[in-house]
């Protein structure tokens, strides 16, 4: 998932790294603030740890590939939100220096996907499921529903910035397509989040990160950032699937981007296409891969609530909270 | 699961390993933003950055075949992906799609490439500290310094713990499955965090105050 280098025109790359360097310097200062010079120790241990969580590879049945947790959510559940983002931010430095994973120009627009959406934005979901729901099984339920939603969102991103960089002609097919296939690793993230999270809530409950607002004796949201910034995650995540609806005409969203100056100067204005719109050869018919965009989304959504919820049972099921139960 | 193959050749004594870790720094960067920026099309422009590179890990003394291993694995991935973005690129009509399809993927190689010579050319502490000589903050560097040094001590942890697990479990495959690796994960977390703690206390009581302090300069450790 990580956006190597030439794929982003230079214009997108500046503006994703503008932003992630905007996003990372303020996850940085509120954390300085919080944690002082504790900072470094633990997000310098807890980037080794996701870094190395990552190289555990989970085989997917009976087919030849294998998946492995992306963290992003999992480590904004356990450090707050900030920090979450931080320690992707570490490991995509060093992923892209070491590896070569990702592209030393995308690394703004990786990061904005992944520590910004993935982390900060999963955790924007998480937090309302998890005090409406309440105890360790809205952790539980909150952080997997989160992790599913995280990263449908950043492939939505990654289509979004691929749009800008290459025109929006294709922008509903490669949309559809990525949620698609990110529909599955979805899941997996998902369900590797919920199942290493309930491992923990049954050893150290008392690990998991606690906001400041949430610690009011009344359980009032302290302020109205977090209610924003709540509400603005589960906006963006149902829209989403209804993104390629909003388009029921093939071009309606060139008609939207015609209309806010997007396509303005692009491509198509200055050089003659020889292709018309919708004409490259297609795989499916646009509308079922639409209808099954969101109905694997509808679908994914029910999955990781009722595994979330069988996961969650063996919280009720054991000793009263307080006493962790040795799982080990 | 060891990392010793990242930058195994970093320690050398090359002529590009004695050049300043800043300069290095820059000039790679300056080179992967040329090669991105390089229009479709300048097929000469792109032969001569190759060349460039090629000539630079020529004189490195860093095997090409290992760099050639590394690249074959990078390869598979990008190759989908400059298929996606070669279909729907909005010059496909006039460059063709084979030529779209190459010039991403060439461009993508040499980025690729420059990145791993970098590092194997430059121990990544040495690069840690030029990045602080470059003005990137204390704060993202310390916490980049922490990391590169458990990255090592928690995969050999990890490492340990699943060969203890594959000793007291009998499996037909080497697999395990699902709930046995997510434990691995899980215990691996609590014994990070508590390991940073320890060291945090460690550290505290021999007068940490936030700032790493080393020896080494933008051109290594202190000779």
């Amino acid at each position: 998932m990580h956006v190597p280098d030439a794929v982003l025109t230079p214009a997108v790359a500046a503006a994703t790294g503008a932003l992630g360097v905007t996003g990372l310097w303020w996850g940085l200062k509120s954390l300085e603030s919080r944690l002082g010079e504790r900072t470094t120790v633990l997000m310098g241990t807890m980037s080794a740890f996701v870094f190395a969580a990552q190289m555990v590879n989970f085989p997917v049945g009976p087919l030849p590939i294998s998946g492995h947790l992306l963290g992003g959510v999992l480590s904004a559940v356990m450090l707050g939100p900030w920090a979450g983002a931080v320690v992707i931010a570490a490991v995509l430095i060093v992923q892209c220096l070491l590896f070569g994973d990702g592209g030393l120009t995308a690394l703004g627009a990786n990061f904005v996907n992944m520590g910004l959406i993935g982390a900060v934005g999963g955790y924007a979901i998480y937090a309302p499921i998890r005090r409406a729901i309440g105890g360790r099984g809205g952790v539980l339920i909150g952080a997997m529903v989160a992790a599913w939603f995280s990263v449908l969102l950043a492939s939505g991103a990654f289509a979004l910035e691929l749009a800008f960089s290459i025109g929006w002609t294709e922008f509903i097919r490669i949309l559809t397509w990525m949620a698609l296939v990110h529909a599955g690793i979805g899941l997996g993230e998902a369900l590797i989040t919920g199942l290493v999270l309930r491992f923990i809530l049954l050893t150290r409950p008392d690990l998991v990160y606690q906001s400041e607002a949430e610690t009011l004796a009344d359980g009032r949201l302290r302020g109205w950032g977090q209610v924003v910034l709540a509400g603005l995650g589960i906006a963006v995540a149902i829209g989403v699937f209804l993104a390629p609806f909003a388009s029921e005409h093939p071009d309606g969203l060139e008609f939207v981007g015609e209309k806010l100056g997007f396509l303005k100067g692009e491509a198509p204005a200055i050089l003659p296409v020889p292709i018309p719109d919708y004409q490259v050869a297609k795989l499916f018919d646009a509308g079922h891969v639409k209808l099954a965009t969101a109905l694997a989304g509808l679908v994914g959504t029910v999955v990781v609530f009722t595994v979330g919820l069988g996961l969650a049972r063996v919280f009720s099921r054991r000793t009263p909270d307080g006493i962790a139960p040795d799982a080990a | 699961m060891r990392l010793d193959f990242l930058e195994r050749y970093s320690e050398g004594d090359g002529p590009l390993h004695r050049l300043d870790a800043r300069l290095k720094l820059v000039v790679t960067i300056v080179y992967v933003v040329a090669v991105v920026a390089t229009p479709i099309g300048w097929w000469r422009f792109l032969a001569a950055e190759g060349l460039l590179l090629a000539f630079l890990v020529g004189i490195s003394g860093i095997p090409p075949g290992m760099l050639f291993r590394r690249w074959l694995g990078f390869f598979v991935l990008i190759g989908f992906l400059a298929l996606v973005v070669a279909q729907s690129h909005p010059r496909r009509g006039e460059l063709g799609m084979a030529a779209l399809m190459l010039a991403i993927l060439a461009k993508n190689s040499l980025a690729f490439l420059a990145t791993l010579t970098l590092v194997n050319v430059t121990p990544f502490r040495t690069l840690l500290i030029a990045m602080r000589g470059l003005g990137m903050p204390a704060l993202l560097v310390s916490t980049l310094q922490f990391m590169y040094r458990y990255l090592h001590v928690l995969t050999q942890e990890l490492d340990r713990m699943v060969t203890a697990r594959r000793a007291r479990t009998f499996r037909r495959s080497g697999k395990l499955d699902w709930g046995l690796l997510t434990g691995l994960i899980g215990l691996l977390f609590l014994r990070s965090f508590e390991r940073g703690e320890r060291v945090h206390a460690a550290m505290l009581s021999r007068g940490w105050d936030g700032t790493i302090r080393t020896l080494d300069g933008p051109n290594g450790p202190a000779r």
